[in-house]
């Protein structure tokens, strides 16, 4: 049993938090934000350089076999910098399905593009009609002049205005209702696109496919497993990066309170506000202590226990993450008062995140509704 | 990053198994399924199964025939301990007078009182608490003064838990006024049959006597009494309190009694509500038991930087607050699922063996006494708001 | 040629320094450690050199607690050959440090020394010095622009009120200043590789030098606490204030 970073974890997390620390300050951030690429493509092409790109991939591919717990440390870090950019598209949902659902050819032809920094990739999941169940979805892939061709409309798509490819899940063209995952090119005839900012300063958009080329990922039509190893690796990585952006709300506050002179004192004096911050140190480490859990469980192997087990841990951890975050989110905000709600501070920007980041693939009643229903079945 | 035992932690869970399942009367195992109350023979018999092991010195140095165990080890023994219902340790002499003595305390006392601690011939309790002296504590009251080679302890101490069993009081007496207040306290053990000692019962909600009220009157101790020197108790009492963290979430009970919960919810018996249709109480069980991994994860988190020999992170601090909060979770739910039957007030069915007639569902009436009791947890140990002032000052900076 | 780089644990500079409540010394229990910045742009200096085919392998060491290989481990990852730690705890104040240094300098025999002109712990700016005295060698402190020749090194040291070049002839030693270079941050992959680079450990005694202590570390006491600025509304206000209540004017 060990709960310690491991020496390459620790140098990781350094290196990392030193990126954001000297070149990803508050002020770089929004501006790269509302830059019209939405992100820096320097940044880009700097984690392509220092391997972030490569870490949740096979070695064969020329990955760096990291695990969810490597990823974990990746995101605790770029969340304190609220990073724009799009790796949670690009490696953690389109290039996690890749590697884990594709063909040999398919991995051989594309990881090494994203690796490199030069492929980036969008992961169409939702529709209107499903709200966040991956499993209601209506957009079909059908057989046409001998290819496959996808039908369909696909809704809030992160990062999709700089996305080289998509991957996209859709029913089968075998006509038999399961649920298979196909790449399509982003800029391929048939694709209309409605791109629009996000609340919390990425970008995503709407997806219309009609009789677009694709290409099925894989070799089976059946891609629920893949999907949901994809969503829990997902679940792991959001819930991170909302850990670190709690870390850093959290220290914002306690500077700011102390800082902050109401009644001839430093706002910190008064035990409320103090009971107040405890409150949200005690929910960032029951959120860091859950992130864990799920890391190193989601991690464990194949076998039917071990994926309900990593299901379990993965519904557990954004239920509490979104539970934390709503805590730690909102008392930040209120401790700042009247600077908390203003667009010029950072902490408005964390908010805005961590309320973003519970919407994405379930929120925690959804999580909660779940589980009370499977326990109900048990 | 990994959660798995070691092989020879693995053996070690299999000896603990067995401890249990030869050593532990199936009677004394059957206390917690029927929600019957431990009584001292049973404690006591326990406590001396675990000696003649060698066990009983969980957290003691080697030197004075502690077990030398590792964090992971004694989690381990923490674990299967709740999972076989076993009795708990009284923590009075093993977890709190000891560690002073063995650390503070000369030659003398260390072979006087710790082998009788070890091998539960001795009965300790505890007199921290005053009338008015709660969170306050170093302003404390009861007097001490030295006359010759005795001190004449006079004054109150109170919530004294379990005293009505105790052989010795271990107590923090004022010697002087000069100076701070926490200057003047010292660390003092005391004979409760002494002359001038009396104990009197406080009954709590559960109706039930645990705790005391123990006054000194003119009460001659001897000298030698006296724990390292005099007007250091207070920084004794405080080094304690940092060491003694392991087990402090309580974590394996609360999961043993979780899984005790979801028995009565697939299987409610006669007479209880079924509330494992009722998804607005199923909502809140899984709330608890979500909230009860989260924290099993941070103790071992604290555990695995211990074991390491790194000190443990601030994450320790919130432990206490969070286990005692899960406790009374639990305690609530176990009330809603007694249902009516939590209304019967019967605790001689806990307290007697073979009581008859009982009332059925057996659980049910001691859910509520059970949940009233619980209510000390937030309190005792250092109040949660206490524990959050800590956390603020120490932690955050504030 | 070989270059060695010093390397030093320390205090990570984004952490707030608490004095232990006695005042004997710093608190450093769960804090955040680093390799000194200084000793960083070192290492970084070193990695460019060897990148221009300057340097053919880079050794770094560093003198403290097992701990520190952390430190020789990141100065791996950045781009170092291989590490030495001279274990020792007590007594590690600069010329103790340096008379060790000399010893691994004697031993490796580099052409080339680079070291951070200070550690940000103790701020003493005087390891490297006493290093150049004991090996006698040429030494340039304080560099913001080092360019390695043939067989010497020109460096542009940062002087009061302007630039001075030196050309030394090699081996020498040169201590970087804060605009020596931006140093890199770790790849993943380099991470990697770091752990399978050699890492030797040598005791002082190893090396043959007996550590005295020449100085003693009486107590620490935190700044003073700066109190809060005042916001005035005009400019009478100001020299109101400066006449009046500071009483500078």
């Amino acid at each position: 049993m060990d709960f310690a970073l491991n020496d390459i974890q620790q140098m990781l997390k350094d290196s990392a938090g030193k990126f954001i620390h000297n070149d990803y300050d508050f002020e770089t951030r929004q501006k790269h934000s509302h830059s019209e690429l939405g992100y820096s493509e320097d940044n880009w092409q700097l984690f392509a350089e220092l391997g972030w790109l490569a870490l949740p991939f096979a070695e064969e591919f020329g990955g760096l076999d990291g695990n969810a717990t490597d990823l974990m440390v990746l995101m605790t870090e770029l969340g304190k910098g609220l990073i724009v950019e799009p790796y949670l598209s690009t490696v953690v949902l389109a290039g996690n399905a890749i590697q884990r659902g594709g063909t040999a050819e398919q991995k051989e032809a594309l990881i090494g593009g994203i690796v490199g920094g030069e492929l980036k990739l969008a992961f169409a999941g939702l529709e209107a009609q499903s709200a966040t169940d991956i499993s209601s979805i209506s957009t079909q892939a059908s057989t046409q002049s001998g290819g496959v061709v996808l039908n369909g409309k696909k809704q809030v798509v992160l990062h999709a205005q700089s996305a080289d490819k998509l991957v996209v899940a859709a029913r089968s063209h075998n006509n038999n209702g399961n649920i298979a995952l196909y790449l399509v090119d982003a800029n391929a005839d048939g694709v209309a696109a409605h791109h629009y900012p996000t609340n919390d300063g990425a970008r995503a958009s709407d997806l219309t496919f009609t009789n677009v080329a694709a290409e099925l990922l894989g070799d089976s039509d059946d891609a629920a497993a893949v999907i949901q190893a994809v969503l829990n690796d997902a679940i792991v990585a959001v819930s991170a990066e909302a850990v670190g952006v709690m870390d850093k709300m959290l220290s914002a506050t306690v500077e700011y309170t102390k800082v902050r002179k109401q009644f001839d004192v430093p706002i910190a004096k008064f035990q409320i506000l103090q009971h107040n911050m405890v409150d949200m140190f005690m929910e960032c480490e029951q959120a860091r202590s859950m992130v864990y859990y799920a890391a190193i469980t989601i991690g464990e192997g194949n076998s039917e226990e071990q994926v309900a087990e990593a299901n379990k841990a993965s519904q557990f951890l954004k239920w509490k993450v979104g539970q934390a975050a709503r805590l730690v989110g909102q008392t930040a905000v209120q401790l700042h008062g009247g600077m908390g709600v203003t667009d010029e501070l950072d902490v408005g920007h964390m908010f805005k995140r961590l309320t973003m980041i519970n919407t994405l693939f379930g929120s925690m009643d959804t999580h909660l509704d779940n589980l009370v229903k499977q326990r109900q079945a048990a | 990053m990994n959660i798995n035992f070691s092989e020879q932690e693995l053996a070690f869970q299999q000896e603990v198994q067995t401890f249990f399942r030869e050593e532990l009367p199936e009677s004394v195992q059957a206390h917690i399924d029927n929600g019957l109350s431990f009584s001292a023979e049973v404690t006591v018999a326990y406590q001396k199964a675990l000696y003649n092991k060698g066990w009983a010195g969980i957290n003691w140095p080697v030197e004075h025939g502690g077990t030398g165990w590792t964090p992971t080890q004694k989690y381990i023994f923490q674990t299967e301990s709740a999972k076989a219902k076993a009795p708990r340790q009284i923590p009075f002499g093993y977890s709190m007078v000891a560690p002073i003595i063995y650390t503070f305390g000369n030659e003398e006392q260390k072979q006087r009182f710790l082998p009788d601690i070890l091998a539960s011939n001795t009965w300790w309790c505890q007199g921290y608490s005053e009338p008015n002296a709660g969170s306050d504590l170093a302003g404390l009251k009861t007097r001490a003064v030295r006359d010759g080679n005795h001190y004449i302890v006079n004054g109150t101490k109170t919530w004294t838990t379990l005293g009505h069993h105790a052989d010795w009081i271990f107590c923090l007496v004022r010697t002087s006024d000069e100076d701070s207040k926490q200057k003047g306290i010292s660390f003092l053990l005391i004979d409760m049959t002494s002359p001038g000692v009396s104990v009197k019962p406080i009954i709590t909600l559960d109706g039930r006597r645990e705790v005391n009220e123990v006054a000194f009157q003119d009460v001659k101790v001897p000298v030698e009494n006296l724990v390292g020197e005099e007007g250091r108790g207070w920084t004794y009492a405080k080094v304690l309190l940092t060491h003694e963290r392991t087990n402090i979430a309580g974590v394996a009970v609360s999961k043993q009694r979780l899984s005790a919960l979801y028995d009565l919810l697939n299987q409610p018996p006669a007479g209880c509500p079924d509330l494992k249709n009722n998804s607005v109480f199923m909502s809140r069980v899984v709330q608890v038991e979500m909230e009860l991994k989260a924290l099993e994860f941070t103790d071992l988190r604290v555990l695995s930087s211990v074991s390491t020999g790194t000190a443990p992170g601030p994450e320790s601090s919130i432990l206490k607050i969070k286990g005692t909060e899960i406790q009374q979770a639990l305690d609530e739910l176990y009330v809603e699922i007694a249902g009516i039957y939590a209304l019967p007030f019967v605790p001689e069915q806990y307290d007697e063996a073979g009581y008859e007639p009982r009332i059925e569902p057996f659980f049910a009436p001691n859910a509520a006494p059970h949940y009233y009791n619980n209510r000390k947890v937030t309190i005792y140990g250092g109040s949660n708001e206490i524990q959050k002032n800590i956390i603020a000052k120490q932690v955050l900076g504030l | 040629m070989k270059v060695l780089v010093t390397v030093k644990r320390v205090i990570d500079y984004n952490v707030k320094i608490r004095v232990k409540p006695d005042g004997s010394d710093v608190d450093l229990t769960n804090v955040k450690m680093a390799v000194n910045p200084f000793c960083e742009i070192a290492v970084e200096e070193a990695v460019r050199l060897k990148e221009k085919g300057i340097a053919s392998e880079i050794v770094v060491v560093s003198v403290g607690g097992s701990e520190a290989q952390e430190q020789l481990r990141t100065a791996l990852a950045l781009g170092a050959d291989r590490a030495i730690l001279v274990e020792s705890t007590a007594n590690t104040e600069s010329l103790n440090v340096a008379k060790l240094l000399a010893k691994v300098v004697e031993q490796e025999q580099p052409s080339l020394v680079i070291m951070g002109k200070q550690a940000i712990d103790s701020d003493n700016n005087q390891t490297g010095q006493m290093l150049a005295a004991l090996c006698d060698m040429p030494q340039a402190t304080f560099a913001s622009e080092v360019s390695v020749a043939d067989n010497s090194v020109t460096v542009t040291r940062e002087i009061d009120g302007g630039l001075q070049t030196l050309s030394l002839q090699l081996p020498a030693i040169v201590t970087t200043d804060l605009r020596l270079n931006e140093p890199r941050y770790a790849s993943l992959p380099n991470i990697m590789k770091a752990k399978c680079k050699p890492l030797a450990t040598v005791t002082p005694d190893d090396l043959g030098v007996t550590l005295s202590a020449h100085t003693q570390l009486l107590g620490v006491n935190p700044p003073p606490q700066r109190s809060a600025g005042v916001k005035v509304k005009s400019v009478a206000e100001l020299v109101d204030k400066l006449k009046n209540e500071a009483k500078v004017i």
